[in-house]
């Protein structure tokens, strides 16, 4: 049984809301470090934990509520110039906030919160209470507030009889008078007298029923810690979407709807013999108008998939200022492109790449700030992460200005890791050497600090990374700093391919692969090691015939070749003839799926075309023609 | 008095997730014609269109706060009649001194149920009725 029966909607729609607010409220955190007195900051951050407490205290949040309101307190203290911000009261501020992430945590698990740290409550009632005997003046008021409320966290059981109160502020049935501390005397005298007498207290019938409201028996955090069910945290899998792209969605389906009427209405008249022009005229023009629709349609259900990746980009600059502050570096993460939409699923399966490359980019990419100083680069150091669309992609940027990748180093880390050998690491260039790090098993620093020593390397983003259909580049300059370009897919719901004939039958290609197309002629193709190559501009690309590929005869020559580039490699891939490009829609093979095929796609001709994995079947090739192992492969990366 | 199901409402609050509770609770109470505005300033636009007849307001919200919308209201000719309900999560005795000056209806604390609303509302329709 969870601890919100009944409030299962109530509670996922608090922790959307809430964690947004609550990332929000982290990166206003990271400025204030910059900007300690600005006002409208330190109001809003006061406003995030006050909205997250008002929350909470529906869903009976106890702890929650606690933590937030003591929070809360010292930004109230802080935004009255009663407090002043400093290093260390940035921290209990910071350790308040990952208390209050955790309870999100735990309340995804549909479980009450247990109480937070001890610690970061004892420095948060001491922060309060140190200031309050400072401000002795403040004081009577303050304390009570803070010291009530985390023993009544939530309502406090009788709250002041406003009709009371109502008549000694206003004076109405209270002797007037024009002393406000007398008023004030009043005004707690009623508070007082309310509370004794309390006015309501459980709430009967309706009130004691509902969803929301707080249930006397179901007291917060009562209940044995053993009772609590620990359960997985399922994936979101709920999603926000603006009102107004649903509702092109359905405006678009009820064209659909009148359109398929229009076509019901002319199969009768076409089947009743009726096949004069303007019948034929009407039957075209519905079916173009359905052609259109339908793609409408689709574009449109997709947009209700894309989310600004801005969502998952807030988390990242307190992760970046921890991460600084752990390593005793001052960097800033700058964002970009917040505003750039993308698939919701892409974005989940983002998180954990960014969080890489951008601990990578603190850790190992920035400079300690003596080093900095001494290369004349100013103190902060600057990351920029960046999202922005391009064509059919989604480009995200993760930019430092530390010292750079040295590739000489990178390429003899590689061989006394014995990932490479000497006489391969010769071969590689400047871009080569760098894509090295992308090897599993590589570490360029001698001992693995807590940072990069989670078990995660480059190797896993970017097996990620090609998970979902995109790529990864690295840029570097020693001195100036590295770059990190991921490319991705607009969606993977939709496949861009290029149709290749071998003979007469036609294959897919993911057109993210293709860089260009090009006629081989067999007289410039050569022999090189046992390979077939062609120079293609200056670079010399190896030639891999799709009948060979296939396991095919090679009935003549290709005369077509297809230049590709996958995260490993480039190369020509030799194919008979095209048959155009299309829009795929991957079809699985669920049970049946022979190797180096990703899915089959329908052609608008009904035709089933297979989509081909290019990175399988080119392993294949690996292990059957020696093409190169694969170490080797990284030749021609 | 007994109320007018059909009263409209205006829920004003910056937190959705708020409007919603508050909204479930009203329609718990029977009260269905029910707007919703995201801040002081948007709620203000809302009322000066007309038509509503029971503000419901949040404290603490951006851009313009749930007493300055009060006083707003109070010093608008055509909307100084409408009963304002505050709702906050302070007990504090300046915040309600406040908000009684201003000329709110009634004050209510969160979190609260179905039942407290219900009593708060029905004193502010006591007061209407008589005034």
């Amino acid at each position: 049984m969870s601890d919100f029966a009944g409030m299962e909607d109530l509670l996922q729609d608090f922790l959307q809301e809430a964690s947004d607010l609550l990332s929000d409220v982290d990166n206003k955190l990271v400025e204030l470090e910059k900007m300690p007195d600005d006002r409208a900051l330190l109001n809003d951050i006061f406003r995030g934990f006050h909205t997250v407490k008002g929350g909470a205290g529906f869903l009976n949040a106890a702890e929650l509520v606690t933590l937030c309101h003591l929070t809360e307190n010292l930004f109230d203290r802080l935004r009255n110039g009663e407090l002043e911000l400093t290093a260390g009261l940035m921290d209990v501020i910071m350790d308040a906030t990952k208390g209050v992430r955790e309870m999100f945590g735990e309340l995804g698990q549909m479980v009450q919160p247990q109480p937070a740290d001890p610690g970061v409550i004892a420095a948060l009632k001491g922060v309060l209470s140190g200031d309050a005997a400072a401000a002795a003046a403040k004081a009577a008021e303050v304390p009570p507030a803070v010291a009530d409320t985390p023993k009544t966290p939530g309502p406090v059981p009788g709250e002041p009889d406003w009709n009371l109160l109502h008549a000694a502020v206003t004076g109405a049935a209270a002797p007037v008078t024009s002393d406000p501390a007398v008023v004030i005397t009043k005004a707690e005298t009623a508070m007082v007298e309310s509370v004794v007498t309390p006015v309501v207290v459980a709430p009967e019938g309706a009130g004691a029923a509902s969803p929301f409201g707080r249930r006397a028996v179901d007291k917060p955090g009562g209940q044995p810690v053993s009772a609590r069910r620990v359960e997985e945290r399922v994936r979101e899998n709920t999603i926000r979407v603006d009102t107004s792209r649903l509702d092109q969605v359905l405006n678009l389906s009820g064209e659909i709807g009148l359109t398929k009427n229009r076509l019901t209405s002319l199969r009768a008249d076409i089947l009743a013999g009726k096949s004069d022009s303007e019948t034929l005229h009407a039957l075209d023009q519905a079916v173009s108008q359905l052609d259109l629709l339908v793609s409408d349609l689709q574009n449109s259900v997709m947009k209700t998939r894309m989310q600004p990746i801005g969502r998952l980009f807030q988390k990242y600059p307190r992760i970046a200022r921890d991460l600084a502050r752990q390593l005793g570096k001052d960097v800033e993460l700058v964002l970009a492109g917040e505003e750039t939409e993308v698939d919701k699923t892409m974005i989940e399966d983002l998180a954990d790449p960014l969080i890489h490359l951008i601990r990578n980019a603190v850790d190992h990419g920035v400079e300690m700030p003596e080093e900095r100083l001494a290369a004349g680069k100013p103190v902060k150091s600057l990351v920029r992460l960046e999202a922005r669309q391009e064509g059919d992609h989604i480009v995200l940027i993760i930019a430092d200005d530390g010292k750079g990748m040295n590739a000489e180093r990178i390429r003899a880390k590689a061989i006394e890791k014995g990932l490479i050998s000497e006489e391969d690491a010769n071969t590689l260039d400047e871009r080569q050497s760098l894509n090295l790090i992308f090897l599993p098993g590589f570490s360029l620093k001698a001992q693995i600090s807590d940072v990069s020593g989670r078990g995660v390397g480059m190797d896993v983003v970017k097996t990620n990374i090609q998970k979902l259909n995109g790529s990864i580049e690295i840029r570097s300059e020693p001195g100036k700093g590295s770059v990190f370009i991921i490319s991705l897919p607009l969606t993977l719901a939709i496949l861009p391919v290029l149709l290749v004939l071998l003979g007469d039958q036609p294959f897919a290609l993911p057109l993210s692969l293709v860089r260009e197309i090009l006629p081989i002629e067999q007289s410039k193709v050569q022999e090189v090691g046992g390979r077939e190559t062609l120079v293609v501009r200056g670079e010399v690309l190896p030639v891999i015939t799709l009948a060979r590929l296939l396991g095919w005869p090679l009935e003549r020559y290709p005369e077509y070749g297809v230049f590709m580039q996958t995260a490993e490699r480039s190369f020509i891939l030799a194919v008979d003839s095209f048959a155009g490009r299309d829009d795929a829609v991957i079809k699985s093979l669920e049970d049946f799926r022979p190797k180096g095929v990703a899915g089959v796609t329908t052609l608008s001709n009904g035709q089933i075309v297979l989509i081909l994995d290019m990175k399988e079947l080119l392993a294949d090739l690996g292990q059957h023609a020696e093409v190169g192992s694969g170490k080797r492969a990284l030749d021609f990366a | 008095m007994a109320a007018d199901p059909k009263m409209k409402f205006l829920v004003v609050d910056d937190f959705s997730t708020m409007r919603r509770i508050v909204r479930n609770l009203l329609k718990e109470l029977g009260f269905t014609n029910v707007d919703e505005a995201e801040d002081g300033a948007i709620a203000l636009q809302k009322l000066q269109a007309g038509g509503f007849e029971f503000v419901v307001t949040d404290w603490n919200m951006p851009n313009m706060d749930g007493l300055t919308l009060l006083q707003s209201i109070r010093a608008t000719p055509h909307l100084k009649h409408l009963p304002v309900l505050m709702i906050t999560a302070e007990a504090k005795k300046e915040n309600i001194i406040a908000a009684a000056q201003s000329g709110a209806s009634g004050y209510i604390v969160k979190p609260f149920t179905a039942g407290t609303l219900s009593e708060k509302l029905n004193k502010i329709f006591e007061k209407m009725g008589q005034a």
